[in-house]
């Protein structure tokens, strides 16, 4: 759910042009939490971003931080300062990551609401603040409706989290 | 070789199974809106809409629809693409493809190609499509791994695969409900709205012999797509499997 809310902002944000993904064609950027049981692989390709959750392929940078630097990212704190702080760790290209991170600032969606799926049930009132972020983005387009409708239809059939680890059986 | 394969849940000949789908889709082909609606208490349109919805389908894309049917997605991705874009909806049936043009011309969406196809053999270029969809559609395919090579083969790089199909559910609770709505009732139903007992026999049998999540999961890997995840939808008793092309 939570990966399906961040793919249709950016994907909103890319199409409607506040966004050139060029710089990233055909990289994975993996977003680790050290305190939560997350790991987000953001994969750009075909001029889009494909938000999901795969731990067998090989990613070319390697985010790795707490839930609340995590949180201290979306709320636009600086990647530099970050670093110095030691308080993010990236294997990779820094330049990459950066340019991720300058696009979920633009983003502009709370991520501790995003989250909140792995630290409780979202509960009803939660939703609606989701999608009121999603309506606020969406506020540009030619059909805001249908956006909000999506996201809404989402919560009405309740998909789980979603397993996709190549040849991990459970 | 076993030259046999299951029609719901009798043993066929591997050559004679494409025909008696046949037989049933033309059979429901004028009911099969309408049944849709009844038989999922509406569900079905939800389970579309989040499709519709992860698919990451934009303006200018080229989106294949297979098993289209009677056109659900194909309306909504000719919205999304817009006149830049191109949408074929595809379907092995005639019956079922001409119910599809009568209802995308009465809801007056046009620029929506049609092309009759077998998802085993798709007819067109390697790395054509940004999205490629199937839903309620590869149950019914006799050869789901040599379908899912060519879905893999005309797809382009970083294009999207997505299959909305019937799945298992891990709820004790759920199963019993299920099991006992799609022997009982559905075909029930299927016989006093549609006058056709059999074939919602057939598609009550074939859910049940459809592989589980997992097991879909990886012949999409095993079929060359970088990633596979699935999302559960309505607890399981129908998933959404997005593949992308790597
Ligand atoms: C249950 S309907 C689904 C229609 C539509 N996608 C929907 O969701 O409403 C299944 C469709 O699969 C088609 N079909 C069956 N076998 C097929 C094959 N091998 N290739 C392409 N289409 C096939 C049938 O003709 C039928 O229209």
């Amino acid at each position: 759910m939570q990966h399906f809310v961040l793919e249709q902002a950016l994907n909103f944000l890319i199409q409607n042009g506040d966004i050139n993904l060029k710089p990233l064609d055909q990289k994975i950027i993996r977003f680790s939490l050290k305190d939560l049981p997350l790991e987000v692989d953001f994969v750009c390709t075909n001029n889009r971003i494909f938000v999901v959750n795969d731990i067998n392929n090989v990613s070319d940078v390697d985010i790795k931080l707490t839930a609340n630097v995590f949180f201290a990212l979306f709320k636009g704190e600086d990647l530099t300062d970050l670093l110095k702080q030691d308080k993010i760790i990236i294997h990779g290209d820094v330049k990459t990551a950066q340019l991720l991170v300058d696009m979920l600032q633009a983003v502009d969606i709370d991520a501790e609401e995003i989250l909140s799926q792995y630290t409780g049930d979202i509960v009803a009132h939660e939703i609606g603040k989701i999608t009121g972020k999603i309506k606020k983005i969406t506020q540009e387009s030619s059909n805001p409706l249908e956006a909000l409708k999506d996201s809404v239809s989402n919560f009405l059939i309740n998909p789980s989290v979603s397993k996709t680890y190549k040849n991990n059986k459970h | 070789m076993d030259n046999t394969t299951h029609f719901g849940f009798k043993d066929v000949a591997t050559e004679d199974k494409q025909g008696m789908v046949r037989g049933v889709f033309d059979s429901v082909a004028s009911k099969y809106d309408l049944m849709n609606d009844v038989l999922s208490f509406g569900a079905h349109r939800l389970w579309k809409r989040y499709t519709i919805a992860s698919s990451n389908v934009k303006t200018g894309d080229k989106v294949l629809d297979i098993a289209g049917g009677t056109g659900d997605l194909a309306i909504e991705f000719r919205k999304k693409v817009g006149d830049s874009g191109q949408v074929i909806l595809s379907d092995i049936n005639a019956a079922m493809l001409g119910e599809g043009r009568k209802n995308l011309t009465n809801k007056g969406i046009f620029g929506v190609d049609f092309v009759q196809l077998n998802a085993q053999y798709l007819p067109f270029k390697d790395n054509t499509f940004d999205c490629i969809s199937i839903a309620f559609g590869l149950r019914n395919v006799t050869d789901k791994d040599q379908a899912l090579r060519e879905m893999h083969r005309i797809l382009k790089p970083g294009g999207c695969l997505l299959i909305l199909e019937f799945s298992t559910t891990d709820s004790e609770f759920l199963k019993k409900f299920y099991d006992f709505y799609s022997f009982n009732i559905m075909p029930k139903l299927g016989e006093i709205i549609a006058d056709d007992k059999d074939s919602y026999q057939y598609l009550a049998e074939s859910i049940r012999k459809h592989p589980d999540q997992e097991t879909l999961k990886d012949m999409v890997l095993e079929a060359g797509f970088g990633f596979c995840e699935y999302h559960n939808l309505s607890g399981g008793i129908v998933a959404l499997h997005k593949g992308i092309k790597a």
